[in-house]
């Protein structure tokens, strides 16, 4: 029972994280794939202020998720400047830069990771109530997302993502946008990993590197990206697929690499057999290939 | 104490180490030049070479040369293998850039686990011992690993300047990489000339992962998160299109990275590369400009294709 409630605590924080990683990359159309480091950057935060000035746990996960969100401007400036590949680059050299300070300070436990982080919630229904929190907080992270894209706000980023050029010929003010929308969605990725830091009271700095970028671009690409329910259901189903490998009995230095095999395999296979996703419909209607739709997108490739 | 000496070692020490660094930044910028992709699948081709070497070195015994055909074969087939059968049913489906980036990043990490779930998760060498025969000149101790690295480099430098500038398909490739369309209306394969910059590559990649991995050991992941990173900040320092300043870009910053070690603590030393990737694709996403005498290796390319539209006309 207990193994199978900490499922359900995963889901729910791959839920918020692929989400709120979704408004960024698949809705907003800002290549970042640093969406991990602010998940770390929660945690870490959330943690060291709990354990060392004793700040109560509900308030340290609140000041790591806002702690996350200011920081977003590290990658939010950049793409001011520079967007698609070099975006993607640039987050690159962020996300591993943080990532690279943490595994050599020692008051982040370094590369052993941080122990002893002061759990939530105590006592014999602690995971229980814990996944009933997590419920909570995943179906509010989609419904502000999906409430954020509908209605006017939501035509404008649409409207940016596809020609920013054209939406900033119009008045709109592009930069606004991109700063809101990484600071939503990196507080949202805070929270996810300050929940995380205060339900396993242990995180390791390997657990938020580049293969987690990986395994969060897996959930949006295999639901569908710029789809309210595609993150959602890519969450759940690439939190639970790699668990059936468990019961296998593999020994772990064999399962940790089939599991990413697997992951892997499937990613691929989406992204040549159904790149729009699980939930995504046509062209345009979701997807990764949801810009490529817009006429401007098409114009520049042919210019290309 | 600082001494010339030691100055004079770090300066050769980080030239030495800069030679694998240097084919790789080529064979990223060729490609990014010529397939016009962000090859970040560099680093799987790179994870198929090292692993295709060390079977042959290490499972079966194969003497040199053999050894490193069967390398450059599986290298040549993985990376034409990925040109055919997905670079270019991207390019047909006209698919997105993040569709591209998804594919190659995860491409990497399918090989990395691959390779861990094969050979497992524990570096590994090309050879038993990495020890190589050290000579003293002037204080400087030179390995005769040193010297082969340079002179592979070097050699493999040059040949491909010669290619590139003295024939007809190299001619092909600049035309291809200035204006696909317009080269296939003068008759130049577009398709042939994706598949040779992809099959220089491959040589590339192949000779830097012998050189990587007759002096250190490999984790599988080694690629993707360091060998990879240094590549495209070479590539995004010398500015996109400029294969053989990627070239020198990379050694200036094995140089830095070297000398960087007397005034940052070694655990730090990678966070140098970090920064530099941020700053430089922030204030520099142009690349860094030579005065042109500087740059003289970089032909200026309309010429070139049009030398090779006419070549090809003619033919």
């Amino acid at each position: 029972m207990e193994y199978l409630l900490t499922v359900m605590v995963l889901i729910g924080i791959n839920v918020i994280l692929a989400t709120s990683f979704n408004l960024i990359l698949g809705y907003g159309g800002l290549m970042s794939v640093a969406h991990p480091i602010f998940y770390a950057i929660g945690a870490y935060c959330s943690g060291l202020l709990a354990i060392h000035l004793q700040i109560p746990v509900p308030l340290s996960i609140l000041i790591g998720a806002g702690i996350a969100m200011v920081l977003s401007f590290g990658v939010s400036l950049p793409s001011l400047r520079v967007s698609g590949d070099y975006l993607v680059i640039a987050s690159i050299g962020f996300q591993l830069g943080i990532l690279h300070v943490i595994n050599n300070l020692e008051f982040t436990g370094a590369a052993g990771g941080l122990t002893n982080i002061p759990v939530l919630n105590e006592g014999p229904s602690r995971s229980l109530v814990f996944v009933l929190l997590i419920a909570v907080v995943a179906a509010c992270a989609v419904m502000l997302v999906g409430w954020i894209v509908e209605g006017d706000y939501g035509r404008a980023i649409t409207a940016m993502r596809n020609d920013e050029e054209a939406f900033s010929a119009l008045g709109r003010n592009a930069m606004n946008i991109k700063i809101v929308l990484f600071a939503i969605g990196s507080g949202m990725a805070g929270l996810a990993g300050a929940l995380y830091a205060h339900y396993f009271a242990y995180v390791t700095p390997e657990q938020f590197g580049i293969f987690t970028s990986a395994a969060l671009l897996t959930m949006v690409v295999v639901g569908g990206a710029a789809t309210t329910w595609g993150p959602l259901v890519g969450a759940v189903l690439l939190t639970t697929l790699p668990q059936a490998i468990t019961f296998l009995g593999l020994p772990v230095s064999i399962m940790a690499p089939l599991q990413g095999v697997i992951y892997t395999t499937l990613v691929i296979s989406f992204l040549f057999a159904r790149p729009q996703g699980l939930t995504g419909g046509t062209r345009g209607g979701g997807g990764l290939e949801a810009w490529s739709a817009s006429a401007a997108f098409r114009a520049r490739r042919r210019a290309e | 104490m600082l001494t010339w000496g030691i100055l004079g070692q770090l300066l050769w020490t980080g030239f030495a180490a800069a030679t694998y660094y240097c084919l790789f930044a080529v064979a990223f910028s060729l490609v990014l030049k010529v397939n016009k992709i962000w090859n970040f699948a560099q680093a799987g081709v790179m994870v198929f070479a090292y692993y295709s070497l060390l079977v042959a070195f290490r499972h079966w015994g194969l003497p040199l040369v053999p050894a490193l055909v069967f390398g450059l074969l599986v290298t040549l087939g993985v990376s034409l293998a990925l040109e055919r059968y997905a670079f270019m049913v991207f390019r047909d489906r006209n698919s997105s850039i993040l569709t591209l980036f998804i594919f190659t990043i995860v491409f990497s990490e399918f090989s990395v686990y691959l390779m861990e779930l094969v050979f497992g998760t524990e570096p590994q060498t090309l050879y038993p011992s990495l020890l190589w025969p050290v000579d003293l000149y002037a204080g400087i101790a030179i390995s005769h690993w040193d010297l082969m690295a340079i002179a592979v480099t070097a050699v493999l430098m040059l040949l491909l300047y010669l290619f590139i500038h003295r024939t007809r398909y190299g001619r092909y490739l600049i035309a291809v990489a200035d204006n696909e369309n317009l080269a296939e209306i003068y008759g130049i394969s577009r398709k042939r000339a994706y598949g040779v910059s992809i099959s220089i590559a491959a040589v590339l990649i192949t000779s830097g992962m012998y050189l990587f991995g007759t002096k250190a050991a490999l984790f599988p992941s080694t690629p993707l998160q360091h060998l990879l990173i240094f590549a495209v900040i070479a590539t995004i320092l010398a500015g996109i299109g400029n294969i053989f300043r990627a070239g020198i870009a990379a050694v200036a910053l094995s140089l830095i990275q070297a000398f960087s070690i007397l005034v940052i603590a070694s655990k730090w030393q990678a966070l140098l590369a970090y920064i530099l990737i941020f700053v430089v694709i922030i204030f520099f996403p142009r690349g860094f400009s030579l005065p042109r005498k500087l740059s003289g290796l970089v032909r200026p390319s309309g010429r070139s294709a049009a030398v090779a539209l006419t070549d090809s006309a003619g033919d």
